[in-house]
């Protein structure tokens, strides 16, 4: 909305009449409400950047919302033509195509954008995004470095944009019980968070690098990342177990489970002291991330334990029976949750993602009278919605996702460097290790950097 | 010097020189162990051998580097995994000494001598490690085409004067056309940079599908 202060509504008016025509220009929200805000019943115009796998889900969301007479969709932008393609479908006439996001980003008709491009693109588009005045809603995890964490935060603060990353759990309905159940003691001090998850994936079937399809931009789909040869086993869908671009579990799943853990246990805006990793590396193939994953991340003051452990299936919690009737319905990935350990007892949740299934005892407790109560988020975009036209903290605004992405960042970088790393969040470093300290930020190839 | 001196002298002088012969053979040993360890048939053998690359340092960092382009793939690959090893653990708290060795091996692998494909990894070897030694050789490689950008990224990370120097005088005599990559390295490092506008925001690519 920022670029829309500069514009009082007939002047809008007039430009926009003047854009309509080369492009179906819709009017931002913003113009029509109280300086930077949309009004509480007014429609907020979204762009969609990186419309396949997740950004598919977005898309297909947004329309129904969309139809449902609550946003106006104005653009969708991917550097793949075949996704770009099938995301116009889905849209329908009215809804321009980009390959560029630098274009949807000119355009001030657009109150707000949902990127859903790889990890490594998110913290770049974020920052351009804000920098030109639009919302986000950020896909997990927020960012691939600690340095563009800072400059994520910095260009949410300082352009006062509404910033939502999509770790959904926070926002699920058994989320919420958890939450409430936890902060009131139920299992007494929790000195200790066990996150769980299956193994990761290797390639079993290295392939050799290659032309890239006729369809994708490789240019664009590499952006930010030093330059490499094409390869199948390093882009969509798989780009995850590569350490660089996707990080591993840690940085997909992770990003959920310790969301939640971080969220729950009231620790947002704090972080470990030290953090501690080992893993198994994959015998073949491209992909380098951890295959099973131990880390270890100690806070003090207060003083709790968090880690993350990829384990052998046989070793992972039992799922808990259900019938289907409770808030967040059966449990259809119980191959990764958390184990809070209080010194009362111990809570266990599965998912933690777009699906969050608390145990029943968590559930089924009633407050008594005088117990404290918790955020209960109305929907994860609802949320955002909520952000951006009142300015109300979102739930898993771009600070506390920072804080939960720099946990799945510090253990990757422990891993890769085989040694235990201090961490001084207040100064947001790596403490007396000047190659950690280096490896913090990432340099980004021209033009595509913060 | 007396006889007795003389005695004592060439003794110790022949401890030393043993001394030395030991511990060549035991590095080489070691440097043959991890070869043969990288170029193994079973993959389980290849993994285990650069997970513990590390310890063999300096030594390693030429042999491997021309297994790096070793026909088999996946001997290629463990060949780099092993060296990343040794760069990581060479990195370490309180092992300056093996730092420095490291990094004098893999300057010379910037040569021209070497494939482009080594040299980029090296470069980017050196911005985690690279010191003084490194920023000259990894400056001159922006004057080549296929590395320019490898090596600006590089110098923008090596968190010294001397890269920083490095990159202003690149920037003086950089053809036109990579001049925006390094003024964009110069903001980044603090330097106000006159006549090349950040292009960030700008965009350059054509969309091909039309609206429905």
């Amino acid at each position: 909305m920022k670029t829309s202060h500069q514009l009082n509504r007939r002047e809008f008016l007039a430009a926009a009449g003047v854009a309509a025509a080369s492009v179906p220009y819709l009017i931002p929200s913003g113009v029509l409400a109280a300086r930077g805000r949309a009004g509480a019943s007014e429609k907020i115009t979204t762009a969609h950047i990186g419309v396949g796998g997740m950004g598919g889900y977005h898309l297909r969301d947004m329309v129904q919302r969309r139809d449902k007479g609550e946003v106006n969709i104005a653009a969708v932008c991917d550097i793949d033509e075949k996704r770009l393609a099938s995301a116009l479908k889905t849209a329908g006439a009215g809804v321009q195509p980009y390959h560029d996001y630098r274009h949807v980003l000119q355009r001030k008709d657009i109150d707000a954008v949902v990127i859903a491009t790889p990890d490594h693109w998110h913290g770049v588009q974020m920052v351009h995004a804000a920098e030109c005045g639009k919302h986000v809603y950020v896909e997990k995890p927020a960012c691939c470095t600690i340095e563009e964490g800072k400059a994520m935060v910095e260009a949410a603060k300082q352009n006062k944009v509404s910033v939502q990353v999509g770790s959904q759990g926070r926002s699920q309905p058994e989320a919420y019980l958890a939450h409430r159940y936890l902060v009131n003691g139920t299992i007494g001090k929790i000195r200790r968070v066990d996150c769980f998850h299956y193994p990761s994936p290797q390639d079993n079937n290295p392939v050799p690098d290659s032309d890239p399809p006729a369809e994708l931009d490789w240019d664009m789909w590499l952006g930010p990342l030093r330059w490499r040869p094409y390869n199948q086993k390093y882009c969509h869908g798989v780009f995850r177990w590569l350490l660089e671009s996707g990080g591993g579990q840690i940085r997909d799943r992770g990003a959920h489970v310790m969301s939640c853990a971080m969220w729950w246990m009231g620790a947002d805006g704090t972080g470990p002291v030290t953090v501690e990793a080992t893993g198994t590396a994959p015998t073949k193939g491209l992909w380098d991330s951890a295959i099973l994953m131990d880390v270890t991340y100690t806070f003090e003051n207060p003083d709790w334990v968090l880690t993350w452990r990829q384990m052998p299936n046989n070793q992972l919690p039992p799922a808990e029976e259900r019938t289907g009737n409770e808030p967040g319905g059966k449990i259809s990935r119980p191959g990764y949750g958390a184990i809070y350990r209080g010194d009362k007892g111990e809570f266990i949740h599965w998912g933690g993602d777009g699906g969050t299934w608390v145990e029943k005892k968590a559930r089924q407790w009633q407050p008594r009278a005088g117990a404290k109560d918790v955020y209960k988020s109305p929907g994860h975009k609802e949320d955002w919605f909520k952000g951006i036209k009142t300015g109300a903290k979102t739930i898993m605004n771009i600070k506390a996702a920072v804080g939960v992405a720099n946990l799945c960042i510090l253990g990757n970088l422990s891993y890769i460097l085989g040694r235990k790393l201090q961490w001084d969040q207040a100064k947001q470093t790596i403490i007396d290790d000047p190659q950690a300290q280096r490896m913090m930020s990432r340099p980004q190839r021209h033009p595509y950097h913060l | 010097m007396s006889i007795n001196h003389f005695k004592k002298a060439s003794l110790a002088a022949g401890i030393a020189g043993t001394a030395t012969v030991t511990a060549n053979a035991r590095r080489d040993d070691a440097v043959n162990k991890l070869l043969a360890g990288i170029k193994d048939a079973d993959d389980k053998v290849r993994t285990e051998a650069w997970l513990s690359a590390g310890a063999v340092g300096a030594p390693a960092v030429m042999p491997l580097a021309e297994t790096m382009g070793d026909d088999d793939l996946e001997v290629a690959r463990a060949a780099k995994r092993a060296l990343w090893k040794i760069v990581r653990y060479a990195g370490r708290p309180g092992a300056a000494k093996e730092k420095r060795a490291v990094e004098t091996e893999l300057v010379v692998l910037l040569g021209n001598n070497h494939p482009v494909s080594v040299r980029r990894e090296v470069i980017w070897m050196l911005s985690e490690i690279g010191g003084r030694n490194a920023i000259r050789p990894i400056a001159r490689l922006i004057e080549n085409t296929e590395l320019r950008e490898d090596a600006r990224m590089a110098l923008e990370r090596v968190p010294t004067k001397r890269a920083l120097q490095a990159l202003k005088f690149r920037f003086k005599n950089a053809p036109e056309d990579f001049k925006p990559n390094i003024a964009q390295s110069l903001r980044k490092r603090g330097v106000e940079v006159d006549g090349y506008p950040c292009r960030k925001l700008v965009p350059k690519k054509k969309t091909n599908p039309k609206p429905l």
